[in-house]
């Protein structure tokens, strides 16, 4: 029996998600981690792609995230994102979007963070094969 | 003495007027509403936003990192003024009194020969500070477009004046807004957003050291234009409650003034009417009599 942790997600216009859970697979920006109870304490960035986390014995849940943050400390796990949206109402079209968005603002050329809108595609791109 | 006939016309503009009032009062008290709820779903986000920015900041003092982000802005010359104000009037002193502290602010900085930069959000703002202050104009946002505000809009706002910034414009960033005390008060405020300094009190008292990945310098330049964004997104959002509050108060005084007016107005008709019933009365009695 695995010990529960909290885990709220929350969006700038809104709290998404709010619960004891199990475990959280993060995608982090320098790779995955898996959060399970007692872990360290750490502020790590996320990059576009899925959550994934699991509230006990039912099955694992998942939510679409553009990007934010996330804080562990004391077994609280608070992630902030740009935006949320839950596997079973995720649609193709939602990323692809958000892809369009991203050439869009390259295309428009005199942007300065340009590497990390490049970043951003290609983890958009990525989360669209698992979609 | 106004006729009959005037006084009537009179009593019927100010009814149709105060149907007006009453109309817009409660239109904003719908609004208010709204506002009210939005800002109040906002506020989990902004609140860890600055827990989690001020464990940043202080770990990050201890490994005395120089990001570019950080600092108290004591020693700056260049000063920019973000000027908040609403899109519409008729809301009372809402954006007069935005514009006054902006003033009072831009007052005390000409006084200490700094550099100041003016960039407005929301029309009636930019049409008080026109006037004066034309030349310092940097920028313009215009909400007009907007029925409710969006973190877009804000992100979009907070990315201009980030790089800003970054090439040197300025150096120390203030916004003014209207801060939403209650329905029947908001305070004219003012909020530095850049450069981000810490204060001790917000540091989480715990203390726990937490781990950063990547490091300490990456996470503050993705995490601090974030938060500057969120608390450009909550300014607006307090603002437009203010707006709303602002607003319905603004009406419902002049509801009541209305009327006031019209009870004294139905008196005055009364009277006149009254005076020349009498005078009729008179004239067919004395004709009477003179028979």
């Amino acid at each position: 029996m695995t010990s529960k942790f909290e885990l709220s997600i929350i969006s700038a216009e809104s709290k998404v998600f709010e619960g004891e859970v199990e475990s959280v697979l993060v995608p982090g920006m320098i790779g995955d981690f898996l959060v399970l109870s007692n872990h360290a304490p750490c502020i790590s960035s996320i990059r576009p792609g899925f959550l994934e986390f699991s509230e006990g014995t039912s099955k694992k849940q998942r939510y679409f995230v553009s990007g934010g943050i996330i804080e562990v400390s004391n077994n609280v796990v608070s992630v902030l994102v740009d935006s949320a949206i839950a596997g079973d109402k995720i649609v193709k079209e939602d990323i692809t979007t958000l892809i369009h968005e991203i050439d869009d603002k390259l295309s428009a050329g005199d942007i300065v963070n340009k590497d990390d809108l490049g970043l951003r595609k290609n983890d958009l791109e990525e989360a669209l094969k698992q979609a | 003495m106004p006729s009959l006939k005037d006084l009537k016309i009179r009593i019927d503009s100010v009814k149709s007027t105060r149907k007006i009032t009453k109309a817009m009062q409660m239109v904003a008290a719908a609004k208010l509403r709204k506002a009210q709820e939005t800002a109040e779903k906002g506020r989990p986000y902004a609140e860890k936003m600055r827990a989690i920015v001020s464990n940043l900041a202080s770990s990050a003092k201890n490994i005395a990192a120089d990001n570019k982000f950080l600092g108290d802005g004591r020693n700056s010359k260049k000063f920019l003024l973000i000027v908040a104000t609403a899109e519409r009037g008729l809301c009372g002193g809402f954006n007069s009194s935005i514009v006054k502290l902006a003033k009072s602010r831009i007052a005390e900085l000409t006084s200490q020969s700094k550099e100041i930069k003016i960039l407005t959000i929301g029309k009636k703002g930019r049409e008080q500070l026109n006037r004066e202050f034309e030349s310092l104009f940097i920028g313009h946002v215009d909400l007009s477009g907007e029925k409710n505000i969006t973190i877009e809009t804000a992100r979009k706002i907070s990315t201009d004046i980030i790089s800003r910034f970054e090439v040197g414009e300025y150096e120390v960033a203030e916004i003014f807004y209207n801060k939403f005390a209650s329905v029947i008060s908001q305070i004219p405020s003012s909020y530095k957003l850049l450069p981000v300094s810490f204060n001790e009190k917000e540091v989480d008292a715990t203390n726990v050291s937490f781990n950063f990945e990547p490091d300490e310098d990456e996470i503050l330049n993705e995490v601090i234009p974030k938060s500057i964004a969120t608390s450009i997104f909550s300014v607006l959002q307090e603002n437009a409650a203010s707006e709303q509050g602002s607003r319905m108060a603004a009406m419902d005084n002049a509801t009541r003034n209305a009327g006031e007016m019209i009870d004294k107005l139905t008196i005055d008709f009364n009277r006149s009417r009254q005076a020349a019933i009498t005078n009729e009365l008179i004239e067919i009695i004395s004709g009477a009599e003179a028979l």
